[in-house]
């Protein structure tokens, strides 16, 4: 990806490296406050214990905030963009907007790690040209060294102690390319090949193996529209066929699609259209009712595997 | 209108067509889909569109019984489209 100048961009995207209750207080409340003072909207989106931090520390002013438990709302990575950033900045256009984002805590597994890592990278294209300013707090207390370094890749400055400064490892298209990583199989996995003639098979075969492996009845519209979601991006745009593998893995139902495609758009399934368009909703659906979305795509083909909490 | 089975890649063209012709005609829009089985996003999102051009001609449209997958999708992408009422 090239042409994307940072200097001098209305977007500003900084990690915050806090550690402990009162730099994160210190460091954010103030940017709460400043924005509210300003006529900004303002949201914040993080985990459910630094939202009930930040509630009491903003007092009265907390009603004029949105508050998002990002938890759950964020709970694949992938749908972040769309679902929670966008959303907000898109509802209040023609406006500077700010947000706190923490899409990374010290209890993201490590299925979900790179996914992470790849959506604050991402951020960066999503937001090029827009009024918004999206803060991204990181505990670096309670996260890795390895995580840190991730953060100033993918963050163009970093504040840290009350200063701010460039991130001279800034570098957000080699962090995506990173974690674009092969995704090993464990064994017992269901396979089945599909091609046009055989999607509604493809979905059947997930469907009927999803029962057994504990899927509540709530979720199986899920498994389906993601099943058929994928299987039919293969026909379409990956080479008119694919394979199908079905696996449970410790609390996960988990789905992967393989097809001959190759995913150059790296923006690909979370710029949320607008609503008098036809098409471009499939992967987008993809990320909004799975719980976590993992991709390895290179010239010779796409794997795209997703996880539905069982 | 009543469709039955699955809306899907292969069955697309004929639910869109089948969406025209309920445009066509005058009047409120009903749509009977509690024998399919499954919608993909793709037809869900001509159902929107469908409804958005019957919005602004003034009309609604009912759709009864239809299968998880499309109110699902309606959720996701049109919860603010009042023009369809899904119903049963």
């Amino acid at each position: 990806m090239t042409g994307v100048t940072v200097s001098g961009e209305a977007f500003v995207h900084p990690a915050l490296f806090y550690r402990g209750d009162t730099a994160y207080l210190a460091a954010t409340v103030p940017f709460i406050r400043d924005g509210l003072a300003a006529g900004e909207p303002v949201a914040v989106a993080v985990p459910e214990r630094n939202l009930a931090l930040l509630r009491e520390a903003l007092g009265g002013q907390a009603d004029a905030v949105r508050f998002i438990d990002m938890q759950q709302a964020g709970r694949n990575p992938g749908r972040i963009i769309p679902r929670v950033l966008r959303a907000f900045a898109d509802a209040h256009q023609g406006r500077r907007v700010r947000i706190i984002g923490e899409p990374i805590w010290a209890g993201r597994t490590a299925q979900e790690y790179p996914a992470c890592v790849q959506h604050e990278a991402l951020i960066n294209y999503a937001f090029t040209g827009r009024d918004v300013t999206i803060v991204c707090p990181y505990d670096t207390g309670r996260l890795s060294a390895a995580v840190l370094a991730d953060a100033e890749a993918t963050h163009p400055v970093v504040r840290d102690g009350g200063l701010e400064r460039p991130s001279g490892a800034y570098a957000p298209d080699r962090v995506i390319a990173r974690y674009n990583e092969p995704l090993p199989l464990p064994p017992g996995v269901s396979t089945f090949t599909f091609d046009a003639k055989s999607l509604p098979e493809a979905r059947h075969f997930a469907a009927g193996l999803a029962a057994g492996f504990g899927l509540p009845d709530g979720r199986h519209s899920d498994l389906e529209l993601s099943v058929a979601e994928l299987t039919t991006n293969s026909v379409v745009h990956g080479g008119g066929a694919g394979t199908l593998r079905v696996w449970a893995e410790g609390d996960h139902l988990v789905c992967e699609v393989e097809d001959r495609g190759h995913i150059s758009a790296p923006l690909a399934g979370r710029c949320p259209p607008p609503p008098t368009q036809p098409g471009g909703r499939g992967l987008l659906m993809v990320h909004y009712v799975t719980d976590l979305v993992r991709t390895h795509t290179r010239p010779q083909g796409t794997t795209t595997r997703f996880y539905l909490r069982r | 209108m009543s469709a039955s089975g699955e809306i899907s890649l292969t069955t697309q063209p004929e639910w869109e067509g089948a969406l025209e012709r309920l445009l066509s005609r005058g009047g409120d829009a009903y749509l009977e889909l509690s024998d399919v089985t499954f919608v993909d996003v793709a037809g869900t999102s001509a159902l929107a569109l469908a409804a958005q051009r019957l919005g602004r001609a003034g009309r609604r449209i009912v759709v009864h019984e239809p299968p998880p997958s499309l109110r699902r999708a309606l959720e996701m992408f049109w919860s603010d489209l009042t023009v369809i009422e899904v119903t049963g």
